[in-house]
């Protein structure tokens, strides 16, 4: 399979990386007789060992003629990129713009793409949601959030 | 005080009325955690650990506790009733007592899980009780060289065992080492792989990985699942009870699932989902009606939800008594552990009796009170799934950032947890299971420590990991572990030429 021979050519880049760094961290060696490089060098090595038993394992499942599913549409792929953005944006301005105000910029328009026509509930619940696990987390838990513009 | 005198002073801690509260807490969480699609009892557990920091660690490790265990009865709900298994370890479930509640006895079904959960469960904790002592006793004379043998035994034991493919598995779990030698290495001071980040030189965060890779990397794909469709929900319907010919075709069943379950929890790798597995194939092998399996036998369900808790104790077993998790949850309860300060494995039996007692005997309790949720008051629990998906998933997002960011306060480390759920999607897109990766993490520092510490011994002589009969014996274990899955299917083959192997 085509997706297995990609993760493995991945894996074996990662590997090298992760060996060009290993060499790359300065050694003072002071009884340690192994230093901050070796288990580090064991685990590059271990990586590219998995890849090469990926690459045979794929070379069965050829022999085995494995079977080829359609992958889903586009759409999905758009929709968790578009999620996924979102949430980068969200979690970019949890301290600039604080959790509450954050939080229901963030929550609206996600239960209006994925809970569609039901503005009321969706609204309520958002409201419901920022106020209520602010003042359970913050006032009852004592955990730290970010008041941020609201400053209060 | 003799073990006797510890395991009894266990109950006064675990009876203590707070300890009650938040065995109750834990438990309660545990059946919501366990209901709601999209948060698995790993997820649940992490999002949970920042909330607990002030709280005395024996507390918050029991209600710890409570939402592991409390998940596997909650999960066979949703699994009855939407079909949909709200963890890996109900799929089994599903099969059957989805087909039960549609024909009408979804009552029979969940209280057949319940009541099946319930006496596996109280057998998975005294067997987990009359095993820690020896183990733990053992373990005591393990050196550095033995532990890495260990470690690394269950590490190959969880890779090869827990996806498809052995090679993936093994990525994973070199994957997580990898990220756990991020930040300054202890004995030489040196950072590593930094890349000049402050944030990074105390290591990658191990609930950023958690949060990321189990909360938003599950909303991500539940997302996807969501917008495809949407699965039906069976009301509940008739009496929660079951008729005297369901209860007697339930009783071996329960039994023999408690067995599987709790001995398959012990081992490294095999866990809860395997056990439920073996429980269902082992019903349908010796059932007189094999066919009838999937439309809607009792003992499909009663099996498999009996192994499923037994598992959950059975895997205890290594994680209190060695210190070494063996599936993706415990690795997180061993990282809420590590959290309070507290190193779990055999000394812990030594030094704090009362917490490892505490611990274990509060499941006893817990184990009462999630028979009660879910059976009178299941009715109640159900009504979660009404709860539309859209919202559900995006109020997950939500909790999760309140969770990462009430570690540190710092919102790069969201950022992180955004990006490991990314790789959390991915790697689920592509089958490479996310287990291993978060045991490895927990496991990386340790594993690396003991290591450097027994090549330290030894002055640089890798011959000390086969100087001891123990070590031996684990590292042919693990090579035996890594092999089997792609020997047995050949030595099958040989023996008796093509066989189904269907499950």
């Amino acid at each position: 399979m085509l997706i297995d021979r990609i993760i493995g050519a991945a894996a074996m880049l990662l590997a090298a990386v992760y060996l060009y760094a290993t060499s790359q961290i300065p050694t003072l060696e002071i009884g340690d007789p192994l230093g901050p490089k070796a288990f580090p060098m064991l685990l590059g090595i271990a990586l590219i060992a998995a890849a090469i038993l990926l690459f045979i394992e794929t070379l069965k499942a050829d022999a085995d003629e494995g079977e080829k599913a359609p992958r889903g549409s586009m759409r999905h792929w758009w929709l968790i990129g578009g999620v996924t953005g979102w949430t980068a944006l969200y979690f970019g301005l949890f301290d600039r713009a604080g959790y509450l105000i954050a939080t229901v910029m963030y929550l609206l328009p996600m239960m209006a793409v994925f809970n569609p026509g039901k503005w009321v509930a969706n609204v309520l619940t958002t409201v419901l949601w920022a106020v209520g696990s602010y003042v359970l987390f913050v006032k009852i838990l004592g955990v730290v959030l970010p008041v941020g513009l609201l400053g209060f | 005080m003799d073990t006797l005198g510890h395991i009894l002073n266990g109950f006064n801690v675990a009876l203590m009325p707070i300890n009650l509260w938040y065995t109750f807490l834990g438990c309660f969480m545990g059946t919501i955690i366990g209901i709601l699609p999209g948060i698995g009892p790993a997820a649940g557990i992490g999002l949970l650990i920042p909330i607990t920091f002030g709280m005395d660690p024996t507390s918050a490790l029991i209600m710890m506790a409570g939402i592991y265990y409390g998940a596997m009865y909650g999960g066979s709900t949703t699994s009855i009733l939407i079909n949909t298994p709200g963890e890996a370890s109900s799929v089994m479930t599903a099969l059957d007592g989805y087909q039960m509640a549609k024909k009408g006895r979804a009552g029979a079904a969940l209280a057949v899980s319940a009541i099946g959960s319930f006496l596996a469960g109280t057998f998975g904790i005294v067997a987990l009780t009359m095993l820690a002592v020896p183990l733990a006793a053992v373990a005591l004379k393990f050196g550095p060289a033995e532990y890495f043998c260990l470690m690394l035994f269950a590490l190959a034991a969880v890779s090869s065992l827990t996806g498809k493919s052995a090679a993936k598995g093994i990525m994973s779990t070199v994957l997580g080492l990898m990220v756990a030698t991020i930040g300054i290495d202890l004995q030489s001071g040196q950072p590593r792989y930094t890349m000049g980040v402050p944030e990074l030189q105390d290591g990658v965060g191990f609930l950023v990985v958690v949060v990321g890779m189990f909360a938003i990397g599950e909303v991500l794909s539940n997302l996807e699942e969501h917008i495809k469709g949407k699965a039906e929900i069976i009301r509940l319907s008739g009496k929660l009870w079951l008729t005297r010919e369901e209860w007697r075709r339930s009783v071996m069943p329960i039994i023999r699932g408690g067995v599987i379950g709790f001995f398959k929890g012990v081992l490294p790798g095999a866990g809860a989902t395997i056990a439920t597995m073996m429980s269902y194939m082992v019903e349908k092998r010796i059932s007189k009606t094999p066919e009838k399996f999937g439309t809607g036998m009792i003992e499909g369900v009663a099996g498999p939800e009996a192994a499923n808790n037994a598992a959950t104790c059975g895997a205890m077993v290594p994680l209190l008594t060695l210190g070494i998790p063996g599936s993706g949850a415990t690795a997180v309860l061993m990282g809420a552990f590590i959290m309070y300060g507290i190193q779990p494995g055999p000394l812990l039996f030594e030094k704090r009796p009362d917490l490892v007692w505490g611990l274990v005997d509060s499941m006893y309790i817990g184990n009462i009170m999630l028979l009660i949720l879910n059976l009178p008051l299941i009715g109640i629990f159900v009504r979660i799934l009404y709860i539309p998906t859209g919202i559900l998933l995006s109020l997950i997002l939500a909790i999760s950032a309140i969770g990462v960011y009430s570690i540190n306060g710092n919102a790069l480390e969201l950022q992180m947890a955004l990006m490991f759920g990314i790789v959390g999607y991915v790697f689920r897109k592509i089958d490479i299971p996310l287990a291993p990766m978060v045991l490895a993490l927990v496991l990386g520092g340790i594993m690396e420590q003991s290591f450097r510490q027994a090549m330290t011994i030894s002055g640089a002589d890798p011959r000390v990991f086969v100087g001891s009969g123990i070590c031996i014996t684990l590292l042919v274990l693990a090579v035996i572990t890594v092999l089997l899955p792609v020997l047995l299917p050949r030595l099958r083959a040989m023996k008796e030429g093509p066989e189904d192997l269907d499950s």
